[in-house]
């Protein structure tokens, strides 16, 4: 009997990977527009208007894999019970040593929020980059709240990703396979995810 | 350098638009095909080949017509909307005297400067390229006046020491629009009525998105940054990480100590 259990199938890893590369693309591409303090970085692109195409394609490369990726666990995400109420309460157990018992399916209730906030970012992100993009097409007060909207939005991303990429690698050892490989050893799977461990191993 | 500046004298002008003929023909503004509104005013408004642009003003009291003019341009503020917008350092930037000047060389066609400044005042060329009134940077340098002050019979548009001529207008017992609003504009008026009557903000203030852009978002951000990624740190040090408590499940060879 293998010890793994398969968690993110081949076609949800290379959704991920492609908002992955996507996100930094952006990230460093955008600084430089984002304030004077980063206006160098642009030379690692050959220049603003070189950074600033690659900024626009690897938007929308990022709009469409992080939708692709949202709606293929809409219903994960969106369901919430008792055990997320635990979850908050506990503050998911992080701030204790060792292990606490809360019960949580596929998606704990952080996780849970972090996807429903990355989607909904990735509206705004969307909506007010494509209103940039074509900035003379809207008017100026359009443009105006989709600047502070997109550098807001940027900033509370960056945020989240440090914190997301922080839990799935030093924070919790064993998670970033279930993105390599698609899988993660039983133990963490009892550890971590309880209630859909024992969905998946009914089968 | 003592700052310089426009002062700006609706009271006197009479609208021949001989500043906005001065203005083209000094800077090679290419004519442009307008249509009839049923108006004098002509272009409706600023345009990448129209660096300044008289606005009438019609006021009908019954029998009576009332027409205030406007000469319409960058104000060369102080605290310029414009630059604080503009990713590009030196593709608009203030000149020893206090001045906005441009740089199309510099200008990374962001298309922000149009929605950062409190006057609508840039425009973007065929190029991409930001234009406006930069006060004649060039002419001034050589001890000149800008062309449509040159250009202005009646003395409506005069140029000089800011100081003084914001001295002499006020000793002549007239209300400047400008003084003080964003660290003073370089463009201060006389007018007829209020404000609002010549379409120009009573208190012009940097738009509000744009100040929350700079002023809150970009510091947060960077001292978030450097939070999260401390407070990760602190976290895996204090509480540690959820290591998995059966040793052998485990699949990350190197994991924590
Ligand atoms: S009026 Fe507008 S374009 Fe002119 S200096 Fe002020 S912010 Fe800049
Ligand atoms: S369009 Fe040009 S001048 Fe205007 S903000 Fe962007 S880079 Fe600066
Ligand atoms: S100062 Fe020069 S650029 Fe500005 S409106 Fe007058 S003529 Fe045109």
């Amino acid at each position: 009997m293998s010890k793994y259990v398969e968690r993110f199938n081949v076609v949800e890893r290379v959704l991920h990977w492609f908002m992955v590369v996507a996100f930094f693309l952006l990230v460093f591409t955008g600084l430089g527009l984002f304030a004077h303090t980063f206006y160098g970085y642009f030379n690692f692109f050959g220049g603003p208007h070189q950074a600033m195409l690659i900024h626009k394609w690897a938007g929308l490369m990022f709009f469409t894999s992080s939708l692709l990726l949202a709606f293929s666990h809409l219903k994960d995400l969106f369901t919430f019970d008792a055990d997320d109420v635990l979850w908050i309460k506990k503050c998911g157990g992080y701030l204790s040593k060792g292990h606490e018992d809360i019960p949580q399916g596929k998606f704990n209730c952080g996780q849970k929020l972090f996807g429903i906030f990355s989607l909904a970012a990735t509206f705004i992100m969307g909506i007010t980059g494509f209103i940039l993009w074509f900035a003379e097409g809207f008017a100026r007060g359009a443009v105006q709240a989709s600047l502070l909207l997109h550098s807001l939005f940027f900033v509370l991303f960056v945020l989240a990703a440090i914190v997301h990429i922080y839990l799935t690698t030093l924070g919790n050892p064993g998670t970033i396979s279930s993105m390599l490989y698609g899988n993660v050893t039983k133990g963490w799977a009892k550890m971590h995810a309880i209630k859909w461990y024992r969905k998946v191993e009914k089968g | 350098m003592a700052r310089k500046a426009f002062l700006i004298d609706m009271s006197r002008c009479i609208a021949c638009r001989a500043c906005q003929v001065g203005c083209k023909q000094w800077n090679k503004l290419d004519p442009e095909a307008t249509v009839n509104r049923g108006c004098y005013e002509n272009p409706p408004q600023l345009t990448p080949q129209l660096y300044n642009q008289m606005q009438f003003i019609e006021q009908d009291n019954g029998d009576q017509l009332r027409w205030l003019y406007l000469n319409k341009r960058c104000m060369h503020c102080a605290d310029a909307g414009c630059i604080k917008v503009c990713p590009s350092a030196g593709a608009l930037y203030h000149t020893p005297e206090g001045l906005v000047g441009f740089n199309q060389d510099k200008c990374i066609e962001c298309n922000y400067c149009v929605n950062g400044c409190p006057f609508d005042v840039p425009r973007y060329d065929a190029r991409k390229k930001v234009t406006k009134c930069h006060a004649c940077i060039d002419r001034i340098a050589n001890g000149m006046l800008p062309a449509c002050v040159k250009a202005c019979p009646t003395q409506t548009l005069r140029f000089g020491d800011r100081d003084s001529l914001i001295a002499e207008a006020k000793a002549a017992g007239k209300k400047v629009y400008g003084e003080n609003d964003l660290k003073g504009l370089g463009a201060v008026y006389i007018l007829e009525d209020s404000p609002e009557t010549y379409k120009l903000p009573a208190k012009p203030a940097i738009p509000a998105s744009i100040f929350l852009w700079k002023d809150v978002v970009k510091p947060f951000g960077i001292l978030g940054f450097w939070g999260a990624v401390g407070a990760a740190l602190l976290h895996y040090v204090t509480f540690g990480p959820k290591k998995l408590e059966n040793g052998e499940d485990h699949d990350t060879p190197e994991k924590g100590a």
